[in-house]
């Protein structure tokens, strides 16, 4: 469709799409390095406990209580929350994308059921979800990633569900089906793609809220302590946000950067793909 | 484990605070003697929320804290460990150990209005050898409670329990009205949530998930006391907000090292703010890594001492406990001075000894320089064992061994280490009671290796010898052979370590300095604060 | 209005049923998956225990109890209304949630409707003047503080407010023992109450200005509105009458669901401040082994969805005529 090239025109165009970029690929470049910059275990003692940013030319940002280097931390830390964010969002993307469009696509009673299921774990406070499954699997890189991404796609689903429904009619469709079309083909090959736009800007939102989401667990002390995310620095450093508050204000600067890049890309993906809500 | 029980014997903290080197040790509280003042509110911060106000079945830490203000005991302990007469004025014991006599105290009403009595004191004692969690081992002994008059009970026992006399305070052994609780289940009891005691103060209110109101007993047997009107307590779950609350004065005190080590320094700089360290020696606390002794791995000598060698205990006390306490050398606390010795073998910081031992264990280092990997369980309580643990991973891949930190709650820890037995070593803290009978010995005996019970002989170490200097010294009457039982004792285990002691921890309350004779006894702000008093 | 809606009413009620069902037998195996019980974390927390007293705990909450004979006595208590006994507290699960539900409610209401006033007024804002500069500045500053880890935002707030200009206390809900009454409680509540709300509130704000943004922009496009440009209407009466009622639809639906996900998800806040409410008793319950309590709150938590979504779709009615009761 000729409207690509303009949307793509309109994104760059966007200064806020610009700045998203822009942070988005220092931070890729930092988990990209890290293993060249940083080899060897992250979470090595290697210092003087305390060491305040600056104070040691070879440790950047300091060193933690353990006397641990932050700027290998945050390094590594960018690998692991990044992995985070992107595994997430895929596993919620799957299920979401997979309930929404089969329910979208076959209605009736299938499509009741699955509206239901979807429901009833909407219904659930998702954060408080997570904390029990978190809590009752352990904590570990795997739980947590996983349950991110099991407490999130009923919004996915709704979405992807809605433009089933609305796409299912329509000529390209009908005439895909009476051309006899397997009914997996029809859903991911004619009508996902056409159903990506919005599920695009969606996904930047949870890959932001995957990070934050994790941030937060490790602030409640349900983190994996064997990896080293940038919420698990922050947990760590919490206990002297008073007195070493550089060891959680690194960390929590570099979330907030990033979450702010993932939703200006999004905010600038979205307003690219529908042109009257933008300028 | 963990919190908050009880110990008797204590030394002045005076080499603790040498060991801390800090000036913020230096009890504000030790000033000229003023005159106590009447009248106020003092806001009283415990973590996490109790699960109750009487400790009968239930000794959660914060229960055990605040239960005395209410529900008394028969003695309390001064600080240097003498009987301090509560509802109990004094006592004998007759030539073979097996007959205690009490002399109560006349004129002590409950908070209902019905006199206090011998049979108050028979019920309780009775009650809490079936009931409480330390009960059944501190009276174990104890046959029958004869009341041969309304103010005088005698105590028949089948052996002597020299320690009994040691365990009487009201957080451990609480008195309570025998008109409320007879013929009731005692657990779930109604009055465990709103208890009628004989203390300073009454129980007034208590809302969930904020507050409690205790007001002050006009009628309390100690004339003119308490001082203060009130007591209000708070629940406030996050650590740094606790700080922040001390910080900004909208509590007065709290105990049990109520925020993280790392504030401490900082909070000491607060002109209003005083630290207290004594007051702790009835439950002193120790860090320490458990092996689980059923690991092919950890079941070998060798192996264990190369963790001893390899883990600079120093540094745990340095960074994880910013130096409150002092590194510990045995089973036995420093702060239990008439039983602890520092004559023991110690296995000093070497990590190339711990290599060699590894080395003739049979245990060499493969391609990545890894021997053998295990996981490694904190104990889920505060940030200091998840930090010890990150600590313990590095030292130990210093010498070849892998470990894997895992993260659970309390729950999970619980079940994993002592039901299931799915576990390598852990690292957590265990608190010394008021006697090593009843502190000390549960983790060394292996009659108390009992799958399934919390704090139990969590590493399954047996050792013959062992058993029987415990076993002796639970009825030894001359104190001093008893003493050097336990020296005997602490020698053995030093030299197994079935368990590594690591640090004999300092634990410390934080008050306003407008609080006066919060610690009096050796059980600190976990007494009655009848006496304590606010000026403004 | 009330007659078109009653069958409407009944219908929701009869489809969240199978919801509630769902909730309830799924939460209540997955939280029995978990490992250790109770009467574990209690023989914990008490630093001691006896096998005599943890069996005595276990029969005594009736955790001794195959799980099937458990569930079928949860359910049944259900059905007399009896959402059983906490571990934790010995008291009653409905004394412990209905002691903390005016907080949770007083602090969620606080923060959306100010979330929704602030969030609205920049979305208004934005929609106004969409492309400059003002629309990218101030959608980059909510972008800012919805990208701020919630707990960080809150101990930052109480380091500046409380500990540094001390103006505001820094936990609880209300100056304890505080003997005032009327208006003076009131405002007291109040200084408890900004900090927490606030906190919360930011996070939201920058949905809402979103979405206020997004579909005001879309009104603007309909043939309604374009006519009544034509007709050369006040551009501002445009805005306000026309644009900013229909677009507030999709806005108040979006706080509905916030709103009813709140009730248990303001988990870091409430911790943070000690704010006595529903979420941080849902996290202490979780740790404590204390599930009735946890089932309790879960089934509120989506009674309430379910009664915000009915609720919502009245305020729609209203908002918007044209919106078709179906």
């Amino acid at each position: 469709m000729g409207t690509d090239g303009r949307a793509l025109r309109r994104f760059l165009r966007n200064p806020s799409a610009w700045l998203g970029l822009l942070v988005m690929a220092a931070v890729l470049l930092m988990a990209a390095t890290a293993g060249l910059f940083y080899p060897g275990d992250p979470q090595g003692m290697v210092a003087k406990p305390y060491l305040w940013p600056g104070q040691d030319p070879a440790f950047p940002l300091g060193t933690d209580n353990l006397g641990r280097d932050v700027t290998a931390g945050v390094f590594h830390g960018a690998r692991v929350s990044l992995w985070i964010g992107v595994v997430s969002a895929a596993i919620c993307l799957t299920i979401g994308t997979l309930v929404g469009a089969i329910g979208g696509y076959f209605g009736g009673w299938t499509d009741d059921l699955l509206t239901r299921l979807t429901e009833a774990v909407q219904t659930m406070p998702s954060f408080l979800f997570l904390i029990v499954l978190v809590a009752i699997f352990q904590p570990t890189l795997a739980t947590i990633t996983l349950g991110i991404g099991l407490v999130s796609w009923p919004t996915v689903a709704r979405l992807v569900r809605a433009e089933f429904r609305r796409l299912r009619g329509q000529d390209f469709v009908l005439a895909a089906r009476s051309l006899g079309f397997p009914h997996w083909r029809i859903i991911f090959q004619e009508i996902l793609p056409n159903a990506l736009p919005p599920l695009i800007v969606t996904t930047s939102v949870i890959v932001a809220s995957a990070i934050l989401t994790e941030s937060a667990l490790a602030f409640l002390g349900l983190g994996d302590p064997n990896v080293l995310s940038w919420g698990m620095m922050i947990g760590n450093g919490r206990a002297v946000i008073r007195t070493a508050w550089y060891l959680s204000a690194v960390p929590g600067a570099l979330i907030v950067l990033t979450v702010l890049a993932v939703n200006l890309l999004g905010e600038a993906l979205n307003d690219a793909a529908n042109p009257r809500l933008g300028n | 484990m963990v919190l908050r029980m009880p110990s008797l014997s204590r030394r002045a903290f005076g080499a603790f605070g040498a060991a801390a080197g800090s000036a913020l040790l230096l009890p504000r509280s030790l000033r000229a003697q003023e005159e106590p003042v009447r009248g106020g509110t003092l806001r009283f911060l415990v973590d996490p929320e109790p699960t109750g106000l009487v400790p009968l079945s239930d000794t959660t830490g914060a229960n055990v804290m605040l239960s005395c203000k209410i529900t008394e005991g028969l003695y309390g302990y001064n600080l240097d460990f003498s009987l301090r007469p509560q509802l109990a004025l004094s006592h004998t014991l007759s030539p073979d150990g097996k007959e205690l006599t009490f002399k109560l105290r006349e004129g002590v009403k409950w908070h209902d209005g019905q006199p206090f009595t011998s049979a108050d004191v028979a019920f309780s004692l009775m009650t809490l050898k079936t009931s409480h969690p330390r009960g059944r081992a501190t009276y174990a002994n104890l046959e029958e409670v004869q009341t041969s008059d309304a103010h005088t009970v005698v105590l028949k026992m089948k052996a002597p329990a020299p320690y009994l006399l040691n365990a009487l305070a009201g957080q451990e052994s609480p008195i309570v009205p025998k008109h409320i609780y007879d013929g009731s289940d005692i657990a779930t009891n109604p009055h465990n949530h709103a208890p009628i005691g004989t203390g300073p103060f009454k129980f007034k209110e208590w809302q969930r998930g904020s507050h409690m109101i205790f007001e002050r007993n006009e009628e309390y047997w100690d004339a003119g006391k308490p001082y203060l009107d009130r007591i209000i307590v708070r629940f406030i779950p996050d650590a740094a907000a606790r700080s922040i609350a001390f910080e900004t004065g909208e509590v007065d005190v709290g105990g049990d090292y109520p925020i993280p080590y790392s504030d401490l320094e900082r909070l000491s700089q607060v002109p209003t703010l005083g630290i207290e360290t004594r007051g702790y020696g009835y439950g002193p606390n120790i860090s320490a890594i458990e092996f689980n002794l059923d690991n092919p791995y950890f079941a070998k000598p060798e192996v264990r001492q190369a963790v001893a060698h390899a883990v600079n205990k120093e540094i745990l006390l340095q960074n994880v406990y910013y130096g409150f306490g002092e590194v510990a050398t045995g089973p036995i606390h420093q702060a239990h001075t008439q039983f602890y010795t520092p004559d023991v073998h110690q296995y000093e910081f070497d990590p190339e000894r711990a290599n060699q031992l590894l080395d003739q264990a049979g245990l060499p280092r493969n391609g990545d320089g890894v021997r053998f990997a295990v996981s490694h369980d904190p104990l889920p309580i505060g940030n200091q064992h998840i930090q010890s643990g990150e600590y313990i991973r590095q030292a130990l891949a210093q010498v070849g061994i892998q470990v894997t930190l895992r993260n659970q709650d309390m729950a999970t820890y619980i079940k994993r280490v002592y039901a299931d037995r799915d576990f390598d070593f852990v690292n957590n803290t265990m608190t010394n009671s008021p006697d090593p009978t009843l502190g000390v010995q549960r983790f060394y005996w292996s009659k108390n290796f009992k799958p399934g019970v919390p704090f139990s002989n969590g590493s399954h170490y047996s050792n013959p010898e062992v058993d029987r200097l415990l076993e002796a010294a639970q009825i030894e009457q001359d104190p001093a052979k008893r003493v050097q039982l336990f020296h005997d004792f602490q020698k053995i285990v030093a030299v197994d370590i079935p368990t590594l002691n690591t640090i004999a921890i300092q634990t410390f309350t934080i008050h306003s300095v407008n609080l006066k004779n919060h610690t009096l006894t050796a059980d600190g702000i976990h007494a009655n604060l009848a006496e304590a008093y606010l000026v403004s | 209005m009330s007659l078109r809606l009653l069958p409407v009413f009944v219908r929701a009620l009869v489809r969240s049923l199978p919801t509630v069902a769902i909730i309830v037998v799924f939460n209540f195996f997955l939280l029995n998956m978990a490992p250790g019980d109770a009467a574990d974390v209690l023989a914990a927390e008490s630093g001691a225990a006896t096998a005599e007293t943890m069996a005595a705990t276990r029969a005594r909450l009736g955790l001794d109890l195959p799980l099937l004979d458990q569930f079928l006595n949860y359910v049944s208590g259900l059905l007399r209304l009896d959402l059983g006994f906490s571990a934790k507290f010995g008291v009653p699960v409905l004394e412990v949630i209905l002691d903390r539900l005016p907080n949770t409610l007083l602090l969620m209401v606080t923060a959306l409707v100010f979330a929704l006033l602030v969030g609205i007024l920049a979305g208004f804002l934005m929609a106004l003047r969409a492309g400059s500069l003002l629309d990218r500045a101030i959608s980059v500053v909510a972008l800012f503080f919805y990208s701020i880890p919630s707990f960080w935002g809150a101990l930052m707030l109480i380091v500046i407010f409380s500990v540094q200009l001390g103006w505001l206390p820094s936990s609880g809900y209300q100056t304890i023992g505080f003997e005032g009454s009327g208006l003076e409680l009131a405002l007291d509540m109040a200084r408890y109450l900004v900090l927490p709300a606030l906190s919360l509130s930011l996070f939201f704000i920058a949905i809402y200005a979103r979405l206020t943004r997004a579909s005001m922009l879309e009104v603007y496009g309909q043939d309604y509105v374009r006519t009544a440009v034509a007709k050369g209407l006040p551009p501002g009466r445009i805005a306000l009458r026309h644009v900013l009622r229909n677009a507030l639809v999709p806005v108040t639906t979006v706080a509905g669901i916030h709103f009813g996900i709140l009730l248990g998800g303001a988990i870091v806040t409430e911790t943070v401040f000690a704010w006595p409410g529903l979420g941080s008793l849902a996290f202490q319950a979780v740790f404590a082994r204390d599930f009735a309590v946890l089932l309790g709150i879960l089934l509120l938590s989506s009674v309430l969805v379910i009664a915000i979504n009915i609720a919502t779709d009245l305020l729609h009615a209203w908002l918007d005529p044209r919106v078709e009761v179906s």
